[in-house]
């Protein structure tokens, strides 16, 4: 058995693929390229494949990892081009390197992920708002949907690890460094809502843009 | 109109947002610069039926083969996303290259059922093209139609320009190379219509002219070029183991209804059945190779990655080396962890042994059809199975294990009586009595479905004369059944619903009167009439009842046979003379022997050699 990892990016109308979707992809890019990929014991087997956090449908991203165990060793010569001739348009493969077999799933070991979003606003805003004052609050309250579809309010403020709101004039572009994974995790969907609250912004979800820059291991791995 | 920025806005609100991007593996972008001929292939239903129609996949292929052609898709929006791009003006849109359909040079409708007509001019409408051919004039793409419904054209023959019957893949290709000729030419369209009408398979609607008796039927069909030929012969791929198949076909991103890669072995059906027009149409069977379709079998996976294979044809287990190649797909299968999925097998013992070996412990259901319930109507419609032959294929799939079993059957078919129908019910009491003298009384779960459909008289089969029951007789028949079947245990009755038969009905056999209530349906804001929660029987109604056309002239209404049909002018090979005899066969309950066993003289082998004729004596 074999582990390895990629790192990939999402750009363009292929963003609007859901995780679901993206797995089945590169299930069957797998197939194509000839490469067995292991299989969990069972009524109902499945490939051992995973990404380290799903991406929402709708975002786009610059550094999405996806893991996988395959029956044989891969011939790492020209590995990169071989993945990416399997790939539809929109989904570059930007590296590949085995890792060690044993340890916890990449998904058990996310940490942070880090986003930039681009949200075009309506009417006017001062050009000089600043991530400070909206981190300054005691708490910082968003809303979500809880499990019997209620709207609940939230604190998500121990959630944000870094963030940094620039106005240009006709957006509002928003770094934000986010917990991610299965102990703490923050979707941007509710950050926004509670940036958009506070500075009083205008403006439509439909035309937000959202790229996942990055995701961070507690591990100190490094992609 | 910025067709990306918008898009990229609606693609956040709508359902399903994949169904609309293109972009999949194996799609075709091509530099807009350099082709000559643009090409939309519109099918006139959602991305997810479109994308398991193989047809779709081998124009697809054989277009873009060609460098000067790029051919690319378009499918009907769902109702949300149709919503979303009326409100801001968005048009209907190409995937490949998000072009706006108006924009093309020619756009080609797959007509696969009528019930998708009003699908069709929705779609015209949101590409901002108008709908009838006298409208467009010089201007806007020439709009093509082709598939099956196109061998009755006529209740669309003021929609389409050009429509194309019979074969399709080869006289496509020649359809844009004359049309990037008459382009550079500079010349009017009825310029490239008196061309193209020379050539097999092509349809002119534009060169003929309808005029009617004044009990409404047809007195002729006159010719307004004179050149144009009297009758239309469908074009014909003679060779089809040399025909050109999609290895390479589009992978979707999202599930589609068939999510599987798919080789045709064949075309064409030997049996004869009497109310089956793709019986008719497709004569003669032509088949590929069992090579080619092994080789393609193995490149289609290859290149797809998908999960599972299927075969194509009218009938799977005809095959005439079945055995064979079944038995290699399911060696290839195993060996590449993909699944085999063989749909319309004849259950014989062979059919039982492969599917018990590709489908093991997870059974899926197994679908009979008896066509209809009593020996005397199989007769009828030339349907060669017996009593005996449906019980110990039954009876077999029972000792297997098979535990959901669903019989077909269709109600209305001619000469039929209540007798008949009591037969339905017999022969579902039976099977349940069989499960319990097989499993016992405890014989655990067992289900078995009626299931029935209405019979739709088609033109070109040895029935298009025939009046079909009005909805009062189905409904009647339906209730009959529904209450015959109350008192068997275990055994569950679906229908299909009365209005979109009837309906079906006039569309199959309507003439150029028919296009009338089509507009003004779509205009009342019909379309997906084919998807039953989005049908509208009372628009429908209505659309009939303000132009002023009776549906039940169309439907219900026995036709003689020197009557003028709609479709005369349309040359399937298969002669009126044969369907004239058919009919009175089936008058006479006899049968006619599978053309494997002997020519039946049908007519098709004036055009093309039958491969198959006597193979069987």
């Amino acid at each position: 058995m074999y582990r390895y990892i990629v790192k990939f990016s999402k750009f363009g109308y292929i963003k609007y693929i859901s995780h679901l979707d993206l797995m089945r992809l590169f299930k069957r890019s797998f197939k194509r390229m000839g490469i067995k990929l292991e299989y969990s014991q069972g009524f109902n087997p499945h490939p051992k494949m995973g990404l380290a956090q799903p991406l929402s449908l709708g975002y786009e991203s610059s550094g999405e990892i996806l893991e996988f165990e395959t029956v044989d060793k891969i011939n790492e010569e020209n590995i990169i081009e071989t993945f990416n001739l399997a790939m539809p348009e929109g989904i570059k493969i930007i590296e590949f390197k085995e890792i060690k077999a044993e340890g916890k799933s990449l998904a058990a070991i996310t940490e942070f992920a880090e986003y930039r979003i681009k949200l075009p606003y309506r009417g006017s805003l001062p050009q000089d708002i600043k991530a400070l004052d909206f981190m300054n609050q005691a708490e910082i309250i968003s809303q979500k949907l809880n499990k019997k579809k209620e709207l609940i309010d939230l604190n998500i403020k121990s959630m944000i690890k870094e963030l940094t709101v620039n106005n240009n004039g006709e957006e509002v572009i928003i770094f934000a460094k986010l917990d991610a994974g299965s102990l703490s995790n923050l979707s941007p969907e509710l950050l926004i809502k509670a940036i958009g609250n506070y500075y009083k912004i205008e403006y439509d979800r439909s035309e937000v843009e959202i790229t996942r820059e990055s995701i961070t291991f507690t591990k100190n791995l490094q992609f | 109109m910025n067709i990306d920025s918008n898009l990229n806005k609606l693609l956040k609100i709508v359902e399903k947002p994949a169904r609309y991007i293109g972009g999949e593996f194996n799609s075709v972008k091509k530099n807009l610069e350099k082709v000559k001929t643009r090409f939309g292939f519109a099918f006139p239903d959602t991305y997810e039926i479109g994308m398991s129609f193989l047809g779709l996949q081998i124009l697809y292929g054989i277009l873009n083969r060609e460098d000067d052609i790029f051919c690319e898709r378009i499918f009907a929006p769902a109702l949300d996303m149709e919503a979303e791009m009326r409100a801001i003006e968005l048009p209907l849109f190409t995937l490949e290259s998000k072009t706006p359909i108006k924009d093309l040079d020619i756009v080609g409708f797959t007509l696969q059922y009528e019930m998708s007509y009003t699908n069709i001019l929705n779609m015209l409408d949101l590409g901002g093209i108008p709908l009838t051919r006298q409208e467009r004039g010089e201007d806007y793409p020439v709009i093509v139609a082709g598939g099956p419904c196109a061998f009755n054209p006529e209740p669309l023959a003021d929609i389409f320009d050009i429509f194309v019957i019979g074969d399709g893949e080869e006289l496509i290709v020649t359809l844009c190379k004359k049309h990037a000729e008459w382009k550079a030419s500079g010349k009017n369209k009825e310029e490239l219509y008196k061309e193209l009408c020379h050539l097999e398979g092509i349809y002119i609607p534009g060169f003929y002219e309808p005029e009617y008796n004044s009990d409404g039927t047809i007195r002729e069909l006159k010719k307004l070029y004179k050149e144009a030929p009297d009758s239309i012969k469908k074009a014909i791929i003679s060779n089809v183991d040399e025909a050109f198949f999609p290895e390479n076909a589009i992978v979707p991103f999202i599930e589609v209804i068939h999510d599987r890669s798919v080789v045709e072995t064949f075309r064409g059906c030997t049996r004869g059945c009497r109310f089956c027009q793709a019986g008719m149409i497709y004569r003669p069977v032509r088949e590929r190779s069992k090579e080619t379709i092994e080789t393609l079998a193995k490149k289609m996976l290859e290149n797809s990655g998908h999960e599972e294979i299927s075969l194509l044809s009218l009938s799977t287990s005809d095959y005439s080396q079945f055995e064979e190649l079944a038995t290699t797909l399911m060696k290839m299968c195993k060996e590449h962890n993909v699944s085999l999925s063989l749909p319309s097998l004849r259950l014989d013992s062979f059919s039982f042994k492969v599917l018990q070996e590709i489908q093991g412990y997870k059974k899926s259901g197994l679908t009979f059809a008896p066509e209809a319930g009593s020996q005397r109507l199989r007769n009828v419609v030339n349907k060669n199975i017996t009593e005996e032959n449906i019980y110990s294929s039954i009876e077999q799939a029972l000792e297997l294990g098979w535990s959901n079993l669903k019989l077909y059957f269709m109600v209305g078919l001619p000469t039929e009586t209540m007798a008949d129908l009591d037969g339905i019910a017999e022969i579902a009491k039976n099977v349940i009595d069989l499960n319990y003298k097989i499993k016992g009384r405890q014989g655990g779960r067992f289900n078995v479905t009626i299931s029935v459909s209405s019979f739709v008289p088609k033109a070109h089969t040895p029935f298009q004369w025939h009046g079909q029951d009005t909805a009062n007789e189905f409904r009647k028949k339906h209730m009959h059944l529904k209450d015959k079947l109350k008192s068997v245990r275990g055994v569950s009755f679906t229908y299909h619903r009365t209005d979109t038969t009837i309906l079906e009905a006039v569309f199959a056999r309507g003439d150029r009167r028919v296009t009338k209530p089509l507009i003004e349906a779509f205009k009342l804001g019909c379309s997906f009439d084919g998807w039953s929660e989005n049908f509208n029987n009372g628009l429908w109604l209505k659309a009939f009842e303000t132009t002023g056309i009776d549906a039940n002239f169309y439907s219900s209404r026995e036709r003689t046979y020197d009557e003028i049909l709609p479709w005369d002018h349309i040359d399937s090979g298969v002669t009126k003379e044969f369907l004239i005899k058919e009919n009175e066969k089936a008058k006479a309950e006899t049968l006619t022997d599978d053309c494997r066993l002997g020519c039946v003289d049908c007519g098709v082998n004036s055009r093309v050699k039958c491969e198959m004729e006597g193979s069987h004596v």
